[in-house]
């Protein structure tokens, strides 16, 4: 499997690429088909995952380790995707990504944005009758860029996202996740997942939608693309702000299952 | 008895392993827990199993034949109805307890081999016969503890058993060789005193050891041991069909399909 290399030269891992993409969700889905793609765990006609029994190696990381042992008595392949997002080891990776500033703590976009941006305006046309309204067009741009909100990932991370291809199956499920697309074909398909199996995941859309005829996402865990990661019993109650939710979650709208941040 | 001549080599069917059981190569029959199934609704692996014509053979674990107790009529049902629904030409339990006084062990209880136990466990056969629609085989457990006062060995208690009965026998080599390990039985001399022309099919399952006692776990690799015995009861009798028993920390399929490899070359190191 390739580790893809951005022109920035940033590795990013499958997981890596899963967490921008998705989320976490989408992050704990990259881990368990890296796991299957080695046959380290197999999945069930019902959808029971259980790990292949090796001993305790196979796992390439810390995120892997997290999901055999949830499979290691077998169990519910949503329930594997779910437990992994909200483990500690998700949240790890998610600190790496703030660290590395591929991510950063988004900020709801305020529902009186566009009017700070209206003043700045104002101020300037105001100005030229009266320059000493120019001294209020920083204070106001200030509130409008304040207002206006940020969104979870970068723009470091997004330039990192821009040259990721699904070079393989593990890529695309941190790209499309188990229920998207990949040129037209169901990312399903390629593990020999049933669609009853991948419709487990809750539903779920990619942070921002990826061109082509590929699906971004359709399902993935309820962690939710928007905010800072999924620990916590609910979304609002994180510290992340994703409870904002809004516009600062990117195209693909923070929506799923509406349960813990990114 | 029709369809039971020949099933050949085979493994145990279970719902973490449906899809490896469904790719192998060289399954000629499964087996399946009845108690782990429901009347109405097949797991869609054993029907389409059934579709491919492979035989799928229910066992139970649970009638606790051996038991004081008369055998509970509503079980036995159960698993007639599932060999009708698989088609099965036969079923299986165990010469065990698993409840008595009401408790259950948890657990595959050895039957105390003694007359009156014996008398005991033919009622209770014979009456699971009567209400069941395919003929039933019971098979050797594995244990830990023998009971004190027995009358007769393993082998000459089943050989009765048949006798008196006219069930089937299915033997485990792996459980032959945990009682040799763990109580010091001679697995010759059982093959000696059973009646090897009504072995229905055999199993075959992993274990491990832990300091001086064996543990039959259906959890690890089949020892060279455990194919030792089955290479001793193939020089004595053809068997219509071996199964590999796997129930927890499945392996990779390449390792499972080298288990049924290395079971098959000892079958066919007997048929050349
Ligand atoms: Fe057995």
């Amino acid at each position: 499997m390739v580790t893809p290399v951005t022109s920035l030269g940033t590795r990013l891992s499958p997981e890596e690429i899963g967490y921008l993409t998705a989320g976490p969700g989408r992050a704990a889905e990259t881990a368990l088909a890296r796991l299957i793609d080695a046959d380290l765990v197999r999945v069930s006609r019902q959808g029971l995952v259980s790990a292949v029994h090796l001993g305790d190696h196979g796992a390439l990381t810390e995120l892997e380790r997290r999901t055999l042992s949830y499979a290691r008595t077998g169990a519910r392949f949503d329930t594997v995707v779910q437990s992994t997002a909200y483990s500690t080891e998700m949240k790890r990776l998610h600190q790496h990504l703030l660290d590395q500033k591929l991510m950063q703590q988004p900020r709801r976009r305020h529902e009186g944005w566009w009017f700070s941006l209206a003043v700045a305006i104002v101020l300037v046309v105001l100005g030229f009758t009266a320059p000493a309204f120019f001294l209020g067009v920083p204070i106001a741009l200030l509130f409008f860029v304040w207002q206006r909100g940020r969104k979870a990932v970068t723009e470091a991370g997004a330039k990192a996202l821009r040259h990721v291809a699904a070079t393989d199956r593990v890529h695309a499920v941190a790209l499309y996740g188990f229920c998207g697309k990949v040129n037209g074909h169901a990312v399903a398909d390629l593990f020999e997942l049933s669609q009853g199996i991948v419709k487990m995941l809750p539903l779920k859309q990619n942070r921002k939608r990826r061109s082509s005829s590929d699906g971004g996402g359709g399902c993935g865990s309820s962690c939710s693309s928007c905010g800072s990661g999924c620990g916590g019993s609910s979304c609002s109650s994180s510290s992340s702000g994703c409870s904002s939710g809004g516009s600062s979650c990117g195209g693909g709208g923070c929506g799923g299952g509406g349960g813990g941040g990114d | 008895m029709a369809g039971i001549t020949d099933l050949g080599v085979g493994i145990g069917w279970r719902s973490e392993i449906d899809l490896t059981v469904e790719r192998l190569p060289g399954v000629d029959f499964v087996e399946v827990v009845a108690e782990n199934l429901h009347i109405g609704h097949l797991p869609e692996s054993v029907t389409l199993l059934l579709e491919r014509g492979i035989p799928v053979l229910p066992h139970a674990v649970s009638l606790s034949l051996g038991g004081a107790d008369p055998v509970d009529l509503s079980r036995v049902e159960h698993l007639g109805r599932i060999a009708e629904a698989v088609g099965a030409p036969m079923v299986s339990d165990h010469v065990c307890f698993v409840r008595a006084g009401g408790l259950d062990s948890g657990h595959l209880m050895p039957v105390p081999r003694t007359k009156d136990a014996l008398d005991v466990l033919v009622a209770n056969v014979k009456l699971a016969q009567e209400n069941l629609p395919v003929p039933l085989a019971l098979e050797n457990v594995a244990a830990l503890l023998e009971w004190p006062d027995g009358e007769l060995s393993e082998g000459q208690f089943l050989a009765e058993l048949v006798e008196r009965t006219d069930c089937w026998l299915l033997v485990d080599v792996a459980n032959l060789y945990a009682n040799a390990r763990n109580i010091g039985t001679d697995p010759h001399r059982f093959l000696d005193e059973i009646p090897l022309e009504r072995l229905a099919y055999v199993h075959v399952a992993g274990g491990v050891d832990h300091g001086d006692v064996y543990h039959d776990t259906h959890a690890h690799a089949v020892l060279p041991e455990v194919l030792g015995v089955l290479d001793e009861l193939c020089s004595r009798v053809k068997p219509p069909g071996v199964l590999l028993e796997r129930d927890d920390n499945y392996p990779s399929d390449a390792e499972i399909a080298s288990e049924l490899a290395a079971i098959r070359a000892v079958v066919e190191k007997h048929r050349a």
